[in-house]
């Protein structure tokens, strides 16, 4: 299969600034390979702190690695100049993990879908509405709702718009950076659905960070288990849950809580 | 949004007050410059319903005013006829909010000169010149906070959102600025500048003083809230497709700052009328002929003024219903931020 | 100790940055003291030219800013060309003056401030409490030069307090215990006006910071351990609250030097404030400058004295420092 992503060697350090108190070097990734195939759901797990959440922002661009590349339809991102990352930008899109703070409360839905067109300079108005109308169908919210402000609507239901606005510029990687985890259990069954479907419907390629296991193997082709900037298990999702080789990857295995046995089979021994 | 009714409460009173004195042409008697000089310095004139011999008028009426027996500048009431006040009679010509040349005013005397608030050492209606004079002492702060808002918020979100050394200039010099006590950073920077002006430039020239005096504090606080809104995850988010720093200011930025600016408007605007009025009264501000609070005060600086005309006082006291309008605005919009909890009932006593 | 380094250089910057300020705004006048002098017909133009060059003001700014500073190190603070004497006497003069009023003022400010404040934030809510705030609002509503005036008029008319000036007539004929008594009198006009101006905004920040101290979990905890109320309040509340009331004493300083140079000229006390108005109208622009220094130089030792009483008072920064 077509690999969209790969990524080697990717280094991230933080000068002490960022830490207060200290003066020290923070080290957020170490040498991070992997790659994605298109199409496909990468997951990506790890306790806090591990360097996901640094590893997805400079996917989306959105931080500049120290050293290493990133390289997204065999072309090299990390190391272009911002104005040229824009027009990358609109293939790889973020959604956030708490839609309250990833959604300006201030802007009505239509109008948080329109921004990526409105920034990319497409369309004029009318298409522009048009296509948000039509994306917010698809995820899902009732067209009476497109005047709401953000801050009206339900937790759920705003995770739905940053979705929608993520489609937008009709992406082909989607970072979902535990976009799940802030929503209450029945919600996120139904988002992770809405995913599945927007995945089969549109062709997308997804990167899934999240530290909720059962989460991981329900949507995920292939896992990958960070530590301390590293990624020390890589794997086809069946085969790391059944038989993890590392220790960290166990205990996150151990820790999940489950109420039934694995419905969809991932039994540890 | 409790504090919704609160709110509109002041603003209504503050419209109120501001109205009063934009109609200033239609309700003071006389045009502010028209002398009397041979009747300096009238006591306010009383209006009275009922005459001497205790009989009922429609009309309220006043006494006309002459010289006390044996002294030169002591005035009192005559016992001669009633005058009765017109209401909705011609007087001066001006024009009605700047537009409308009329000559209509509320009400006047149409043989007698009347002083509800006496007169000053040319003769000139202290009332009228009170109206006309909160014209200008309340534009000048208006106008003044207006652009220490402006160089606030360029300063503040130059600072918060670009960092780096254009942060530690500014933030520096704010710091300055907002160290040194502002009347006397005031005084330098209106000492250099001329003196002997015409009053439209020492008017123009006042606004630019105050106003570029007052920018530290302001710039501080936009500068807290566009550093945290530079940080929020919506921010980024636009970043992430793609968004150029001018639309991140102009439509997520900038919109958090309009609670912080509103609440500096209403704290400045009473600042800068009180330092328009201080300068004109100390003489730095805007000189005779045209009437302003402080210039209006300024007779007081005689000791005989103080000893025996104390109507020249009142003036003052014009700007104390704004101040309280604008303070009750500003804790208003001040408890509207969340902050002020103090109010609720403390637990101390329970002890 | 680094810490009172550290304020201590920033206090040194707040003063340069100062007077290059004041001079800066300086460059601004068009005109100065001795065009003034040119319009006079008795004064002759080559006069005028040689008095300049003895003052050099015809050199450029950077050039003449060096040569106050030199002065300035020497303890000169430059001529003043309408007293035809050198500033820095003069100031000094003035300034005590005004250190006098100043110091009182945030004396009898803070001695009021205080127990107003605390009783207010022992009662909150209760009808102490709102008397005090109606109190306080009403104040704050009267800005200080209505305020000065009004107490003016009401000294005039009444007679009540002397008007005018520092001294009466024959001071110099007075015994040491009159003259103080003399001085003190004049006093009473102006430190009852700077106080009044003053009193509103302090109580209210010291009621503030003692009600938020009130609410503290750690003071909960010391009352269900039986403590008395009064000796909570002062021994645990008041030290926790000492830190905020500093810095605000630091920051009163600043706003009461401000209003008194309001003051002092509305009631002819001869401190700095009348002398740079007179020096502004008559464009001496050296005492201009002086003036504005030495002010500066009162503000920041007021806010140096406030870092050093937070440096004894708070052992949080001596250890925090010692850490680093």
């Amino acid at each position: 299969m077509e690999e969209l992503l790969k990524v080697e060697n990717l280094e991230k350090h933080y000068q002490g600034a960022r830490v207060p108190g200290t003066k020290k070097e923070v080290t957020a990734l170490r040498g991070v390979s992997f790659s994605i195939c298109a199409r496909s759901t990468l997951a990506l797990v790890g306790e806090s702190g591990s360097g996901k959440s640094t590893l997805a922002l400079c996917i989306a661009c959105l931080e500049r690695p120290t050293s290493g590349s990133i390289i997204f339809r065999g072309e090299e991102i990390a190391a272009r100049p911002e104005e040229e990352q824009r027009g990358v930008r609109p293939k790889i899109q973020l959604v956030f993990q708490d839609p309250a703070r990833s959604l300006n409360p201030r802007f009505s839905a239509l109008e948080i879908v329109t921004e990526p067109l409105l920034v990319q300079g497409r369309s004029n108005k009318r298409e522009r509405e048009d296509k948000a109308r039509a994306l917010l169908a698809q995820v899902g919210i009732p067209q009476q709702k497109a005047l709401h402000k953000a801050d009206e609507f339900s937790g759920g239901q705003r995770q739905r718009l940053a979705i929608a606005r993520a489609l937008a510029l009709e992406p082909k990687l989607l970072i979902l950076d535990e976009a799940l985890s802030a929503l209450d259990c029945s919600v996120q069954a139904q988002i992770s659905n809405l995913l599945l479907e927007l995945q089969s419907l549109l062709g997308l390629t997804y990167l899934f960070i999240t530290h909720d296991l059962a989460m991981a193997g329900h949507l995920a082709d292939e896992i990958a288990v960070m530590e301390q900037g590293k990624i020390v298990e890589l794997g086809p999702v069946e085969k790391v849950l059944r038989s993890p080789e590392q220790k960290v990857t166990q205990r996150l295995i151990m820790a999940t809580p489950r109420l039934t046995d694995a419905a969809d089979g991932l039994v540890v021994a | 949004m409790i504090q919704r009714r609160g709110l509109k409460r002041w603003l209504l009173a503050l419209a109120a007050l501001h109205g009063v004195v934009a109609c200033a042409g239609f309700l003071a008697p006389y045009d502010p410059a028209e002398q009397d000089r041979e009747r300096p310095y009238l006591p306010p004139m009383k209006i009275h319903l009922v005459d001497r011999k205790g009989v009922h008028h429609l009309r309220p009426f006043f006494y006309a005013v002459r010289l006390r027996d044996g002294s030169f500048d002591q005035f009192e009431e005559s016992t001669g006829q009633p005058l009765p006040l017109q209401f909705f009679m011609t007087g001066a010509r001006y024009r009605l909010l700047g537009l409308v040349p009329t000559r209509l005013h509320l009400f006047g005397a149409p043989t007698s000169r009347i002083h509800l608030l006496g007169s000053d050492a040319y003769g000139r209606d202290q009332l009228s010149r009170i109206l006309y004079g909160g014209q200008i002492s309340l534009l000048a702060g208006l106008l003044g906070a207006g652009l220490t808002l402006f160089l606030g918020v360029l300063v503040g979100a130059t600072a918060g959102y670009y960092g780096g050394w254009r942060d530690g200039l500014f933030m520096r010099l704010a710091e300055l600025f907002a160290a040194l006590p502002w009347l006397y950073l005031l005084f330098a920077l209106r000492a250099f500048l001329p003196l002997a002006v015409s009053p439209v430039r020492a008017f123009f020239l006042i606004i630019l003083v105050i106003g570029a005096v007052g920018w530290a504090r302001p710039a501080r606080l936009v500068r807290g809230v566009v550093l945290s809104a530079r940080e929020r995850d919506f921010v980024r988010a636009a970043r992430g497709f793609g968004a150029t720093d001018g639309y991140l200011l102009r439509r997520h930025i900038l919109p958090e700052t309009s609670s912080v600016i509103l609440t500096q408007a209403a704290i400045l605007v009473p600042q800068f009328v009180l330092a328009e009025m201080t300068l004109s009264f100390l003489g730095l501000g805007v000189p005779e002929p045209v009437p302003t609070w402080g210039n209006l005060l300024a007779s007081l600086q005689q000791y005989s003024v103080l000893l025996s005309y104390w109507w020249m006082y009142v003036p003052a006291l014009a700007i104390v219903p704004f101040f309280l309008g604008y303070l009750g605005l500003a804790s208003t919009l001040h408890q509207d931020a969340g902050i002020g909890k103090i109010e609720r009932t403390s637990s101390w006593n329970s002890w | 100790m680094r810490y009172l380094l550290h304020r201590l250089t920033q206090a040194v910057f707040l003063l340069i940055g100062a007077s290059l300020l004041t001079f800066l705004f300086s460059t601004l006048a068009p005109g100065n003291y001795f065009d003034e002098m040119r319009l006079n017909p008795q004064i002759s133009p080559e006069t005028v030219t040689a008095l300049r060059a003895q003052y050099q003001l015809d050199r450029p700014l950077p050039v003449r800013y060096a040569r106050w500073v030199r002065s300035l190190l020497r303890g000169e603070m430059g001529f003043s060309f309408s007293y035809n004497t050198p500033v820095a006497p003069l100031l000094w003069v003035r300034a005590r003056n005004t250190l006098l009023l100043t110091v009182f003022a945030t004396l009898f400010a803070w001695a009021l401030a205080l127990p107003l404040g605390i009783w207010s934030a022992t009662t909150l809510g209760r009808a102490p409490d709102r008397a005090l705030s109606w109190a306080t609002a009403a104040l704050l509503v009267i800005p200080d030069l209505v305020l000065a005036l009004g107490l003016l008029i009401l000294a005039v008319r009444s007679g009540w307090f002397p008007t005018g000036g520092m001294a009466s007539v024959g001071f110099e004929n007075f015994s040491r215990f009159q003259q103080f008594r003399d001085v003190a009198s004049h006093m009473e006009l102006p430190v009852i006006a700077l106080v009044l101006s003053a009193l509103p905004i302090l109580v209210r920040h010291v009621r503030a910071a003692v009600a938020e101290v009130l609410e503290a979990p750690f003071l909960r905890t010391a009352a269900s351990h039986g403590i008395r109320r009064s000796r909570l309040l002062y021994r645990y509340a008041l030290r926790a609250a000492a830190n905020p009331l500093i810095s605000l004493f630091g920051f009163s300083v600043g706003a009461l030097l401000s209003g008194s140079l309001l003051v002092e000229v509305v009631m002819s006390w001869p401190g700095l404030g009348p002398l740079l108005l007179e020096a502004i109208l008559a464009r001496d622009l050296y005492v201009v400058i002086g003036g504005v220094l030495f002010s500066t130089m009162f503000l920041v030792l007021g806010n140096f004295l406030a870092d050093l009483l937070v440096y004894w008072a708070d052992p949080r920064i001596r250890t925090r420092t010692a850490a680093q």
